[in-house]
């Protein structure tokens, strides 16, 4: 009789056939997510090469992707750490971790001695794309490695960088920041592999130590080379540090990667349906199967999928009625408003106000009466005087003058406020809470979804008295959405179109945007068009907003009056998902759409200008000649680089000459008076402090502020762990 | 530890929490546990045990079960956290799990249970624990140095309340605003609460924690003499009218220090701050929130902390914060002020008379 074991993955089908104990064929592919006929293409190769006979032999299924296709064939369904379990047991008695690492998840299984036998502890994680097989490649193939030049990269003397071990989509992000800053690629994958053994053994060992012997199973152990290095450097780490007992042997044999590391769950199914636990496992023959993958995933589909976004033309047209009602699809990308136009009543000043984000710069001007009179943007391009002259060009050219006063918010405010000579530098949350009351008095959230994130804003007596911003995770962004609608060559302007027509979408799952990216492929092949996958999309992204990014589960705590804004809120097939899921919550919700939804940022800082120009002082603007003018030098070099941690961030310095500014005498790259620092290229906030000299500066100027305004919890750190004497 | 005859000089403690201290000493001691504040313990059993210029010669890390409080009326108990009660046995398995650490580097690990609530009960329960490791120590010798640790810890409280005090007359005397900050005593702790009220503090607001609060009875009887002539409550220590499960020491002064927040008016707005998943706090959040934001002080939260200062999330919060402080500070304390129909015993010169009603309840 022949037992055949079949290891139905995330990304690879693995397959053994074993009979009198021989492996008498095997194979692995990848499946591109063609799971069923992947399986139907090697039961057909084993039937013909080795006589796999239907009513005869046994057959057991195990791995993530095997459970619809199991019953077709008649086999038996093995849980995939019991199965790598089982062969871990039979070939390696000795061994006393393993690690196997899939393309979308990760296990452990620590092996102890117990009474007779051996007791199993096991850890596995699939819900995030940290740590796993992945995460290497989709950096990899954004670096555009070679899948065979990759597997020989090497980890052993390479500087290591730092890459977030914990999101995919962000190691990606921290790859790209570091390939600018002209690190090579080899530095960047030993960084991931060490990222990954950083992941396995920060979270998913829980506390317990891996000791010899080691067995390292899986694709991604196999294949990279660098990440078996990473392992064997951190293990032998590890058990110096903590004097675990090695046994006399060659290192480099306690951990091991064996040739058939991929065959694991398979061996190990095998091995349970040759102990008599095979009951059930019959194989049955690929009829089921044939048929599955003809008919039987089309209806399949039909009973997956859900109800579209709108699910008849009546409620359409309701939705457009109130949504849209002059009859525009606005959508992400399109240009910005031009404003209301007009011009501010003679004798009258303008009001400006910018918003410096990360990727884009906005520019509104409001007249004194709050119509607003011009919108414009610049994309950054890295260096924020250049795009601050750019804008104030751009508002000089409309026709504006006399300006009252200047407000700026967003990440470049404290950059340039005073180089443009701003009156007020307002943090971003208070300016889109500006923007919204003004419209809408009683709000009581903001959602404001923008290209690279996500903010939520909760009012509480006409404050904003809480806030989530999306940092650990990319999920629910616009820029997947952007990314889909590019790949499917929708423009962003016929998105809404597109997701509307679709009758019903098939159900991606929340979560992580690495595995969105696959499940997109996997419900693509079971025959959803770009349309209905576009929809799906929209449908999916209030709950990775919410839930997974924002964690508000309960959404009727916050309020019932949602202002949504941001970018992606010119879609309206997001609005539309966003109105069904805050009503399915909130079922008296009153849901909005900011009138100027991408400026929103920009017209709270232009309200808040308007404050300071009310209030009678006169403003500190520059004007649009000097700043046209604006004289600066830039320095990148060894003495800008960053030293704050080990991402050494090569930043520029960008020195304008601004008059009656206190200039660097005491900095490495020294900065007359007369001349005000700007500091870009630093990825995180840390950097925008020059060096330990600036920060000292910072310190005492802190240091001066605390003992003005004293902290009671200082009192007591001080007092609490002071030696006293007793008293008694 | 002085009463026993314990040198001072004999006796360290681990240092503030911090990242590094977890990475270097605690990394792999793992605990299945979501509370930051009981798995950074691992940092800090690792720094006593192997990152001192001496040896110890023992860990003492005890299990408080309950904690004094100045609170009285209705208050039914005043436990510890459960879990960060039971948090030095939690982490000691850490260290033994696979060897036994203490044993190798010759430390003896003390973690005895203590009623801090129950002085006597106290001083049974740490002479049991310390006889073993202190040879020859009588019951009296403990119960007398167990005398002496609650003086030191009354003259402690007294001396931060009285600096707190004078804080709150330095805002009444300029009309001047401050903050308060609401969280548990570990978050005074820099590498827990991640020093975020020290960024507010560089802003110009003198920073209150509630636990140290002044309970002068001139001032409780500013604050709370109409409830107690009116009868919603026995004594200004009183949470019955917020707060009926009681039994929570930590949560219980949260609670009364939220009203006091509320009623004072140079107290213009409130922080809380909560560590991730927090089971003690999550059900206090509505009722510590109303309480502030119906007498119209600002009220924000800083839930889920974790190991890690979320440094560009807190800067925009605390940008938040000091952007609205500074518009509403004037108004809110001007709004509270007309509330308060006695004169202020922090600017007259009022006696500090007795309470009016007795605390000896407590």
């Amino acid at each position: 009789m022949k037992v055949v074991g079949m290891d139905v993955g995330s990304t690879t089908v693995k397959a053994i056939l074993v009979e009198d104990g021989l492996i008498r064929w095997q194979d692995y592919q990848r499946h591109n997510t063609r799971q069923a006929e992947t399986v139907l293409a090697f039961l057909l190769r084993m039937e013909a090469e080795s006589g796999l006979a239907p009513g005869a032999d046994l057959i057991l299924f195990t791995g993530s992707g095997s459970g619809f296709i199991h019953p077709l064939v008649g086999g038996k369904f093995v849980q995939e750490v019991v199965a790598v379990a089982a062969a871990v047991e039979k070939f390696h008695p000795e061994v006393s971790f393993v690690s196997e690492i899939g393309g979308e998840d990760m296990k452990t299984i620590f092996f102890a001695p117990s009474g007779a036998g051996r007791s199993k502890q096991v850890y596995m994680q699939s819900a995030c794309s940290g740590g796993t097989g992945t995460f290497i490649e989709k950096t990899a193939r954004k670096l555009q490695i070679a899948p065979d030049a990759l597997a020989e990269m090497t980890y052993q003397g390479r500087t290591l960088h730092k890459i977030s071990s914990k999101c995919g989509i962000f190691a990606e992000a921290d790859a790209n920041t570091l390939v600018k800053g002209g690190v090579p690629v080899e530095e960047i994958i030993a960084s991931l592999f060490e990222a990954v053994v950083h992941q396995n053994l920060a979270t998913l060992t829980k506390g317990n130590t891996p000791s010899p012997e080691v067995l390292l199973l899986g694709g991604p152990n196999l294949f990279f080379k660098g990440l078996q290095e990473a392992w064997r450097y951190h293990l032998e780490r590890i058990w110096a540090e903590r004097r675990v007992s090695v046994p006399d042997k060659d290192p480099g044999s306690l951990v091991r990667v064996p040739a058939d590391a991929l065959y694991y769950a398979s061996i190990g199914c095998v091995e349970i349906g040759g102990t008599g636990a095979g009951t059930g496992a019959l194989y049955q023959g690929t009829d089921k199967l044939r048929w599955w993958i003809g008919e039987g995933q089309h209806a399949q589909k039909a009973k997956e999928g859900t109800s579209g976004l709108v699910s008849n033309d009546g409620e359409l047209a309701r939705f457009l009625e109130r949504y849209a009602p002059d009859g525009r699809r606005r959508t992400p990308g399109a240009k910005p408003e031009q404003g209301e136009g007009g011009s501010v009543p003679t004798g009258q000043p303008a009001l400006i106000g910018c918003d410096f984000g990360s990727t884009t710069a906005k520019a509104v001007v409001l007249a004194p009466d709050k119509r607003l009179l011009f919108s414009g943007y610049a994309s950054s391009k890295g260096n924020p005087i250049e795009d601050a002259r750019d804008l104030f060009r751009q508002i000089h050219r409309a026709g504006f003058r006399n300006i009252g006063a200047v407000a700026l918010t967003g990440y470049g405010k404290d950059l340039l406020k005073d180089i443009v000579g701003a009156d007020v530098g307002i943090v971003e949350t208070v300016a889109h809470a500006r923007a919204a009351l003004h419209v809408f008095p009683d709000a009581d959230v903001i959602c404001d979804v923008g290209g690279c994130d996500v903010k939520v804003m909760i009012l509480r007596q006409g404050t904003v008295a809480d806030f989530r911003l999306n940092s650990q995770c990319s999920s629910g962004n616009g820029a997947f959405l952007q990314g889909v609608a590019e790949r499917y060559g929708v423009p962003l302007e016929s998105y809404a179109e597109h997701a509307f027509a679709a009758k019903s979408v098939p159900a991606l799952a929340m979560g992580c945007g690495v595995f969105l990216q696959s499940d997109i492929v996997n419900q693509q092949r079971k025959g959803w068009s770009a349309d209905e996958i576009m929809a799906s999309l929209a449908a999916v992204l209030p709950l990775n907003v919410w839930v997974y990014a924002c964690q508000l589960q309960n959404l009727r705590a916050v309020g019932r009056k949602f202002v949504l804004q941001g970018g992606t809120h010119l879609n309206l097939a997001v609005v539309k998902a966003q109105v069904d899921f805050i009503t399915g919550k909130v079922p008296d919700a009153e849901i909005v759409i900011h009138p100027y939804s991408g400026e929103a940022g920009a017209i709270g800082a232009a309200l808040c200008a308007l404050d300071a120009w009310q209030a009678g002082a006169p403003s500190r603007f520059r004007g649009f000649e000097a700043i046209e003018r604006l004289n600066y030098k830039t320095t990148t070099d060894d003495r800008t680089t960053c030293h704050w941690c080990s991402c050494n961030c090569k930043r520029t310095f960008i020195d304008v000459e601004v008059p009656h500014s206190a200039g660097r005498p005491w900095s490495r790259v020294p900065a007359q008076a007369g001349w005000a620092r700007v500091i870009t290229g630093n990825s995180c906030p840390k950097g925008l402090v020059e060096d330990a000299g600036e920060m000292r500066l910072v310190k005492a100027r802190m240091e001066e502020a605390k003992r003005e305004y004293p902290n009671v919890g200082d009192m007591v750190r001080a007092q609490a762990f002071r030696r006293v004497k007793a008293t008694v | 530890m002085t009463a026993l005859g314990i040198d001072p000089r004999h006796v360290v403690f681990s240092g503030d929490t911090t990242e590094e201290q977890g990475r270097q000493w605690g990394r792999g001691r793992g605990v299945v546990d979501c509370c930051y504040p009981v798995k950074c313990m691992s940092g800090h059993y690792g720094e006593l045990i192997f990152g001192q210029k001496r040896k110890i010669d023992i860990l003492l890390s005890p299990m408080i079960r309950s904690l004094p409080s100045v609170l009285n009326g209705h208050v039914a108990k005043s436990l510890a956290c459960p879990r960060v009660m039971a948090a030095p046995e939690n982490i000691k398995a850490g260290f033994m799990k696979e060897r036994d650490v203490f044993a190798e580097a010759g430390i003896r690990h003390v973690a005895p249970l203590v009623s801090l609530a129950e002085p006597p009960l106290a001083a049974k329960e740490l002479h049991l624990a310390l006889r073993d490791v202190l040879p020859g120590l009588r019951p009296a010798e403990t119960r007398k140095a167990v005398e002496a640790g609650f003086a030191a810890l009354a003259d402690f409280g007294d001396s931060i309340r009285a600096r707190s005090r004078e804080v709150l007359a330095w805002c009444a005397r300029g009309e001047r605003p401050c903050i308060l900050v609401l969280a548990r005593p570990y978050h005074m702790d820099p590498g827990i609460g991640h020093e975020i009220e020290v960024d507010l503090q560089a802003y110009g607001y003198p920073i209150l924690w509630g636990q140290y609060l002044p309970i002068d009875p001139d001032l409780m009887n500013w604050l709370f003499g109409d409830d107690i002539t009116s009868e919603v409550l026995r004594s200004p220590l009183d949470i019955r009218d917020v707060w009926p499960s009681s039994y929570s020491g930590n949560t219980n002064e949260i609670l009364w220090a939220a009203k006091v927040g509320a009623r004072l008016p140079w107290v213009t707005c409130v922080i809380r701050l909560t560590s991730y998943e927090c089971g003690m706090d999550q059900p206090t959040f509505t009722p510590v929130q109303q309480i502030v934001e119906r007498s119209g002080t600002l009220f924000f939260s800083f839930q889920d902390l974790d190991a890690t200062k979320p440094a560009g999330s807190v800067k925009i919060r605390v940008e938040t914060i000091a952007y609205y402080l500074e518009r509403a500070s004037a108004d809110i304390i001007r709004t509270k002020k007309e509330r308060m129909t006695a004169p202020c015993p922090l600017v007259e010169a009022a006696s500090r008379g007795k309470l009016q009603s007795s605390a000896s309840e407590a």
